[in-house]
């Protein structure tokens, strides 16, 4: 969830707790204050009908209720509580054709003969389930203009605090360690950001420089390395030639040849990898996998037959992509040489080729590789002395550097397929 | 046939000299830019192998000297690099041919006679062993004049071993050779001994004077 979009969920739900809380409290308030006014108005209302009963009698004998609003009754002598009583009570209001409520004075006074008489005084409140509904639909209506006011601003104000942020981000998604990739400079307002794309900068520039002291000490270690093995390998060849030597003796030489050899394998390869990962190859060309295939199956159809292995392309479209020539021939033989190297006899490899992927499927042994390991560096199911353990890194490393994806798959048959960018 | 070895190492230029005044190549060295760049001066060569990182200079600078003497010598870059961009431009430059280290020698001989073969444009360039006559440019073999027809591997295998008669050859570099890096090292004595097999009946089918035997553990040697 984004930033933006979480922020915004937990104000929303916030803000429904709050505004009804706050609704309670502003309700509670304004009735307290209407009905507090009301009731000093009928107070009012009382001492000024009294002063003018000690003037105009006649208003002992208004109508119950007219448009007065008031009501003299004469009671019976007796000792009676002078005290106010106010009250809240209803009454039918041919207007609206309803009940509505009302607010009631009653008190007791005396004439100046000292006649007892009940006061009534009545006056019209609010209607609460009115103000309920109004206060509620206001509220509503606030509550949905608060979230949209929060998710405008959120919108237009946060995203541009947070561009460098996510220019940042897009920054920290497209660094590839040994490409030299520069980071897009951030402006920002926000010191914290600035601090952030800084600090970014930093680490990469720490990291660009270990990973490539590290590179260049592979390539560095390889290139080294060929000459010492060309003259050991020479000397020994040249030994073998010269010397009278025993059947035995001959097969010791030919044993630390082979060895020899197959460090000068192990030596290339590492070279390979790091010249790959050094993108020391840059040249592209549109290749077409369905010409290339066929030519390495060419090439390799003396070792398939040799193993009695039978390699078929099945070619459902054409396949083109632009990348190194000698990388796409890298890619196919080391997985053509895999497909054939681990196999068994009457077994087959199949090539299928669709318009963006390719598979290459073998016979093998009857239980999955691991599909995590297989791709390691010197990975090696079986210790086998003459696998050098690159040969899937190599692959890993070529469409790594295409963006093209590589997946295994067990059914019967073990499969590579490699998916190409679509274009 | 004069060759002059330009290397650093002491240990490779002494094999590699070794190795090619068994084949009765007269043999000169240098061990930096300048003794290379002095002997060059001095001497015409029917090849050169150069080492690209030289003490004192680079070896691309020599095949430009070389180039600008205007010497017919046959000219091969060899170089620890295997890199691309020094390949293109030592073959650019005029090289007629780039090993990278490390090589078996058997690929050397290879690489210096057909450079030199190619460096002579004049004079016939069929190569000939016993009764077999074999061309190069034309990538047919004849025995006593009969033609024997080989297909490309076959060929290539052939040519390998008339090119490096009575040498003690590693069934890596046959396999290297012909099959360039396809193969797998694990069944490469197998796999070069079932391809030798069929070669060495066509052959003997068509009586030609030649012995291609197995050195028990490290290759074959054709004499």
């Amino acid at each position: 969830m984004k930033l933006q979009n979480y922020t915004l969920r937990y104000l929303a739900i916030t803000l429904l707790l709050v505004i009804p809380i706050w609704a309670g409290v502003f309700y509670a308030h304004i009735l307290d204050e209407v009905h507090d006014n009301i009731d000093d108005d009928l107070k009012n209302s009382k001492i000024m009908i009294m002063r003018h009963v000690f003037t105009d009698k006649k208003i002992l004998n208004s109508p119950e209720f007219g448009i007065n609003k008031f009501t003299i009754k004469p009671l019976p002598k007796g000792n009676y509580s002078h005290k106010d009583k106010l009250y809240t009570s209803s009454e039918f209001m041919e207007y609206d054709n309803e009940d509505e409520p009302i607010r009631v004075l009653k008190t007791i006074f005396n004439d100046d003969n000292g006649n007892p008489y009940e006061l009534i005084i009545k006056a019209s409140i609010v209607e609460e389930d009115d103000l309920l509904a109004d206060l509620f639909l206001s509220l509503i209506v606030l509550y949905i203009m608060l979230v949209i006011t929060i998710l405008a601003v959120n919108h237009l104000l946060l995203k541009k605090i947070w561009k460098s942020f996510h220019t940042i981000l897009e920054n920290i998604k497209e660094i590839k360690l040994g490409t030299g990739s520069k980071l897009k400079p951030i402006n920002s307002p926000i010191d914290e950001f600035n601090v952030l794309a800084n600090e970014v900068e930093t680490m990469l520039n720490r990291n660009e420089t270990i990973y490539s002291s590290q590179k260049q000490f592979i390539e560095n270690a390889s290139h080294e390395l060929q000459t010492p093995l060309a003259i050991s390998i020479n000397k020994l060849e040249l030994f073998a030639e010269n010397a009278t030597l025993s059947e035995e003796q001959m097969m010791e030489i030919g044993k630390i040849t082979d060895t020899l050899n197959r460090l000068t394998r192990l030596n290339k390869s590492l070279l390979m990898l790091s010249k790959i990962e050094n993108q020391q190859y840059p040249e592209e060309e549109d290749i077409n996998f369905n010409k290339l295939s066929s030519i390495l199956t060419e090439d390799y159809s003396d070792l398939a037959d040799f193993k009695k292995v039978k390699i078929t392309i099945i070619e459902n479209d054409t396949l083109h992509f632009s990348m190194n020539k000698g990388l796409a021939i890298a890619l196919i033989s080391n997985l053509l040489k895999n497909a054939l190297i681990h196999n068994h006899p009457q077994g087959f490899v199949n090539f299928t080729i669709n318009k963006s992927d390719i598979s290459i499927s073998n016979s093998g042994s009857n239980s999955p590789l691991n599909s995590e390991l297989i791709f390691n560096r010197f990975y090696r199911r079986t210790t086998t002395n003459e696998s050098t353990g690159l040969g899937l890194p190599l692959v890993k490393s070529i469409i790594a550097n295409y963006s093209i994806t590589i997946e295994y798959l067990f059914n019967e048959k073990h499969t590579f397929k490699i998916n190409f960018p679509k274009k | 046939m004069k060759v002059l070895i330009i290397e650093d190492e002491a240990g490779l230029r002494e094999v590699i000299q070794q190795s090619l005044e068994k084949e009765k190549y007269i043999v000169e060295t240098a061990h930096d830019y300048i003794s290379g760049f002095d002997k060059l001066g001095t001497y015409d060569y029917d090849c050169i192998l150069i080492d690209i990182m030289l003490p004192h200079g680079n070896g691309l600078d020599l095949l430009r000297e070389i180039k600008k003497q205007k010497k017919q010598s046959a000219v091969i870059i060899i170089s620890a690099k295997d890199a691309v961009d020094d390949k293109v431009e030592g073959l650019n430059l005029g090289a007629d041919d780039y090993l990278s280290k490390p090589f078996h020698l058997s690929e050397l001989h290879a690489r210096i006679k057909s450079a030199i073969r190619r460096n002579n444009h004049n004079g016939d360039n069929l190569i000939v062993w016993k009764n077999i006559t074999l061309s190069p440019e034309q990538r047919t073999v004849s025995i006593d004049d009969k033609e024997l027809i080989l297909n490309r591997k076959e060929f290539d295998l052939l040519y390998y071993f008339i090119i490096n008669p009575n040498r003690l050859i590693n069934k890596t570099a046959i396999a290297e050779y012909v099959w360039g890096d396809h193969t797998d090292q694990a069944d490469n004595l197998d796999f070069v001994y079932s391809q030798i097999k069929n070669l060495r009946k066509k052959l003997k089918d068509s009586n030609a004077e030649i012995d291609i035997q197995a050195v028990y553990g490290i290759g074959y040697k054709m004499s």
